[in-house]
């Protein structure tokens, strides 16, 4: 009597392991909260602030390099900005871009800066 | 000494059997909007913080600085933790409101989350990532912490470990970037 009830919890138990480790896949994640990177927001910053070799900095401009809708501005603006010096670069890509601070709440300073 | 033992083993079956009978009366208030008395309190931290300590002292703690285990590990922590655990910008939640024990604020410092850290010491932020590490992966007993080991695999939780280490330092829109997912 033991025994096969802990057969059938062990076998309901893995069951629920293989179906809870399927359910969980990022691939999961991804259908069902596909909200985008506010990657315009962070073309407005002001990129002479900014670290570029502060890991959260890296980390941000891989996620909107991997972005294709709203990245091109933004990297663009990077590169110019900060190989080149030209910061005042970055403010003219924002142009025709009202929108851009629907989702930050104007929190569009970086916490880091060099 | 025989009528010791004897008086001993009787104060002890006396003890169990009142101990067994409170348990079975259902006077101990459960509830999550009640608070443990103060012995309970301490009974059950040490018993978590102890029990943590030694489950997890053994874990070697992998290179945490690559930047792609931000997006990572902060996608999941959006997922599956901020309900809780909270996002930068917010002060509480239905769930922190409502848990008991409440959820730590992991928004916060390391100091402000109560850790006893010295920041220059190395081997604290190891200890921490460790138990960090740990308890993502297999939770805590009756306390809302979920074991997420059986549905994740040791690199994602060593990068919501990583996140982790960041999220403090996050402003609303850097929170936004890093844990969308695409």
């Amino acid at each position: 009597m033991f025994k096969k009830l802990s057969i059938t919890l062990t076998g309901a138990m893995l069951m629920f392991t293989v179906s809870a480790v399927n359910a969980h896949s990022p691939e999961m994640h991804k259908k069902e909260n596909a909200e985008r990177p506010n990657c315009q927001a962070m073309a407005n910053m002001d990129h002479s602030k900014m670290d570029m070799n502060d890991p959260i900095m890296m980390a941000m401009m891989q996620q909107c390099m991997g972005n294709g809708t709203n990245n091109d501005g933004h990297n663009n603006g990077h590169n110019n900005g900060h190989n080149n010096g030209h910061n005042g670069e970055h403010k003219d890509m924002n142009n025709g871009h009202g929108d851009m601070h629907k989702n930050s709440d104007g929190h569009n300073n970086m916490k880091h800066t060099q | 000494m025989i009528t010791f033992i004897k008086n001993s083993i009787i104060l002890l079956l006396v003890l169990i059997l009142l101990g067994l009978g409170f348990i079975y009366s259902g006077l101990y208030p459960i509830g999550a909007d009640k608070q443990h008395n103060p012995l309970t309190f301490w009974a059950l931290e040490t018993l978590r913080i102890k029990s943590i300590a030694r489950a997890s002292k053994d874990i070697k703690v992998p290179p945490l600085t690559d930047p792609k285990l931000l997006l990572s590990g902060g996608a999941d922590y959006n997922d599956m933790c901020s309900g809780c655990h909270l996002k930068p910008g917010q002060k509480e939640s239905d769930m922190t409101i409502g848990l008991y024990p409440k959820p730590i604020n992991l928004t916060l410092s390391l100091q402000e989350q109560g850790h006893a850290f010295d920041q220059k010491n190395a081997d604290d932020l190891d200890k921490i990532a460790r138990q960090q590490f740990w308890i993502i992966k297999h939770g805590i007993m009756a306390s809302g912490m979920a074991a997420f080991g059986p549905t994740h695999d040791d690199d994602r939780i060593w990068a919501m470990v990583a996140f982790l280490q960041k999220l403090p330092e996050l402003n609303e829109l850097q929170y936004q970037i890093l844990t969308a997912r695409q």
